[in-house]
């Protein structure tokens, strides 16, 4: 009797030793830090990063990649409450990074930030979207700008020019769909705000970013006109259908539609399918639909690479950070995807991007944040879904709009 | 001689279960009767959040289409593979016959989806076949029809062969007998050979209703749900709420429900098979 006993204490002390953590653990030195993100194509790029870094700081790097961001995000939230805590990890400024800070999740960087301003390595403008509370938190995974990216050799064959006004926009429009080809990319599902912040945005910024803080409604007139705008394009028939399942590079590679709009991450895509940089496809800014802005209206999105507070080598990480924006780092980190950088040292390859890199970074441009980040993330989730229900049924426009505000109601009621 | 102890004995496996099983649907249960985002502290709100099942039109549309893929599937994988069954039972070549229904099995759901994918989008290859212009994947509810007929092909394999296993256990006797009696095609299987599988169709149905009522991969991959919330099932809107919105606490009543609806739904039909 007494043996059985024993033998049953034992199972379940072994049971509870497996379910439980190891509490207590000492920080390690590690040589090798794991990187978790919801970029899982870049894998490559990171695998480079982290042979790189071996060589410049004898601190290798190996990636986690995931490409479904909400099993992405789960993972990261769960990981705050175990001991399968990622060293380094990509998210998303704007509600979602405010979310973790609050929780005492993330590292502060306010040091490393100090640093590479003086160094010339990150730029003063980008640090409020990194700033929570007067602290910074993470560094700049990467940074992107939106606009067109066009086929250049359609645009050729019909003897089209990049527009510089929203009515030259609508004449190149005109122009293909009078030779049967579709003028611009649009899907209705995840990238399904695109249209909107873009029309929304180059029609009246400050409405953007007062329904980014709850201090407007989608229900306004001005929200309501954008929708409208967004019906007619579609009714034009300038769209491709939102359904079509092609990828967006392809889709601009094979001519199924002659415009793309994305961030400037998009590049890779290009590069990844041998296309050449003003000869097979170009980029353009996207004009403002009112005239009489005076600046035009540029999407811009930037995605930190964060550490924890409770990583298993604190030192180690801060150092890896610290080593992410420097040139060194972001010269290959931005040529190998074809990309632009956060670091303005970096000189970039292609020749659009570059030059509106230089002037977005003189003030030649009102830099909008991107809807994914500025929308807290119960309205994103119902919005998206609006939106995909509009691509698909336009005359839905008011019903979506209603929708979406609902749920802003029911997040700023308890967030304001 | 194990005395009190005995008990012990079954204390890892309890435990298992206990920790495994129990104690996560019982927190489940807890969130459903709080806010939580995944982050902050669980708030305790009450039954405020089935209030709002109850007046969310998002999940009117997903009742509505978790129903479809109930009764499509009990017409169509269900349905198919018994007519499949008994018509290839008893003929001669009838294996080679059931062997393509049997293939498509092997895929995962997601596979499943990601295969249909490129044949069901609106420049894809059905529309191209068939000469029309349909969104297979967008226009409700053809969109959750399309996917019931996927479903379909990888299904009725498998309920195929369990009917063909219950036809091969009648005994040969009562069938004898009836055609001796002068009973038909029809009359043998209506009034004979259905009435001897019940058991085994009790168990195909059962099986295929708790799978119809927890639809997820197919839909997710092919659609996630959209465009809108046009043809998400309850398994989809659990999900959804959880994971893309982080309302953990929302999503839980999601799955409160549809655990409910699933174990009421299985109770009362296997009752009333049991019954007879």
């Amino acid at each position: 009797m007494f043996r059985s006993r024993v033998v049953t204490l034992g199972v379940a002390a072994l049971v509870l030793t497996a379910c439980g953590g190891g509490g207590g653990e000492q920080p390690q030195k590690k040589t090798e830090l794991t990187l978790y993100n919801d970029k899982g194509a870049w894998t490559k790029y990171f695998d480079e990063m982290g042979a790189l870094s071996k060589q410049s700081i004898g601190l290798g790097m190996k990636p986690t990649g995931y490409t479904d961001s909400a099993q992405y995000q789960a993972f990261i939230k769960a990981s705050f409450r175990t001991d399968v805590k990622p060293d380094l990890f990509t998210w998303q400024t704007g509600g979602m990074l405010e979310e973790i800070v609050r929780q005492k999740q993330v590292a502060e960087t306010t040091d490393i930030w100090q640093q590479a301003i003086q160094a010339g390595d990150l730029s003063k403008d980008l640090q409020p979207y990194y700033t929570i509370g007067g602290k910074q938190y993470c560094v700049p995974m990467n940074v992107a700008y939106w606009g067109m990216f066009y086929n250049k050799k359609i645009f050729d064959k019909y003897g089209l020019e990049a527009p510089e006004t929203w009515d030259d926009l609508i004449k190149v429009a005109d122009t293909l769909k009078k030779n049967n080809v579709k003028a611009f990319y649009h899907t209705s599902v995840l990238f399904s705000f695109v249209w909107f912040e873009q029309l929304l945005a180059g029609s009246d910024p400050d409405l953007y970013d007062r329904l980014s803080t709850g201090q407007a409604k989608y229900t306004d007139p001005g929200v309501v006109q954008v929708m409208e705008k967004w019906k007619s394009l579609i009714d034009a028939g300038y769209f491709i259908n939102p359904g079509d399942k092609t990828d967006p590079g392809d889709v601009l590679k094979n001519g199924k539609a002659a415009m793309v709009s994305f961030g400037t991450w998009f590049n890779t895509s290009m590069t990844q399918r041998d296309l050449k940089a003003g000869e097979d496809y170009d980029f353009f800014v996207i004009p403002n639909v009112n005239p009489a802005l005076p600046k035009t209206s540029m999407i811009f999105e930037s995605g930190p690479l964060c550490s924890l507070t409770k990583g298993a080598d604190p030192a180690a990480n801060k150092k890896y950070l610290q080593w992410w924006t420097t040139a060194e780092a972001q010269e290959k980190w931005a040529t190998s995807r074809g990309d632009v950088s956060a670091n303005p040292k970096v000189s970039i390859a292609d020749k659009a991007l570059g030059t509106v890199t230089k002037d977005a970074g003189s003030g030649k441009y009102r830099l909008v944040n991107r809807y994914f980040e500025a929308t807290p993330p119960p309205v994103l989730t119902a919005a998206l879904d609006g939106f995909g229900k509009f691509v698909t049924e336009p005359g839905s426009y008011k019903e979506v709009l209603d929708t979406i505000q609902k749920a802003a109601d029911e997040y700023w009621s308890t967030h304001q | 001689m194990l005395g009190r102890f005995r008990h012990g004995y079954v204390a890892p496996a309890v435990l298992l279960v206990a920790g495994l099983l129990y104690a996560p649907f019982l927190w489940t249960a807890y969130l459903s009767f709080t806010r939580y985002d995944g982050l902050e502290p669980a708030q305790w709100i009450g039954g405020h959040n089935f209030a709002k099942l109850l007046e969310d039109p998002a999940l009117l549309t997903s009742i509505r289409n978790t129903l479809i893929w109930v009764a499509g599937t009990m017409v169509l994988p269900v349905g198919l593979g018994l007519l499949v069954a008994v018509l290839s039972y008893d003929i001669r070549g009838g294996a080679w016959f059931r062997v393509p229904f049997l293939l498509p099995y092997a895929l995962s759901g997601a596979g499943l989806a990601m295969v249909w994918s490129p044949i069901l989008s609106h420049d894809g290859i059905a529309n191209r076949l068939l000469g029309v212009d349909t969104a297979f994947l967008q226009e409700e509810p053809v969109n959750t029809v399309a996917m019931l007929l996927v479903w379909t092909w990888q299904q009725l394999g498998v309920n195929m062969l369990l009917f063909v296993v219950g036809l091969q256990s009648i005994p040969k006797a009562p069938i004898e007998a009836a055609r001796l009696d002068g009973a038909g095609s029809w009359a043998l299987f209506r009034f004979v050979i259905w009435p001897l599988m019940r058991p085994l169709t009790a168990v195909v149905v059962g099986l295929a209703l708790v799978a119809s009522l927890k639809t997820f991969d197919i839909v997710w991959v092919l659609t996630q749900g959209g465009p809108g919330r046009n043809s998400e099932t309850l398994a989809v809107t659990m999900y959804k709420e959880t994971f893309v919105a982080s309302d953990y606490g929302y999503g839980s009543a999601v799955a409160v429900m549809l655990t409910v609806v699933t174990g009421l739904a299985s109770y009362l039909y296997l009752k009333r098979q049991v019954a007879r």
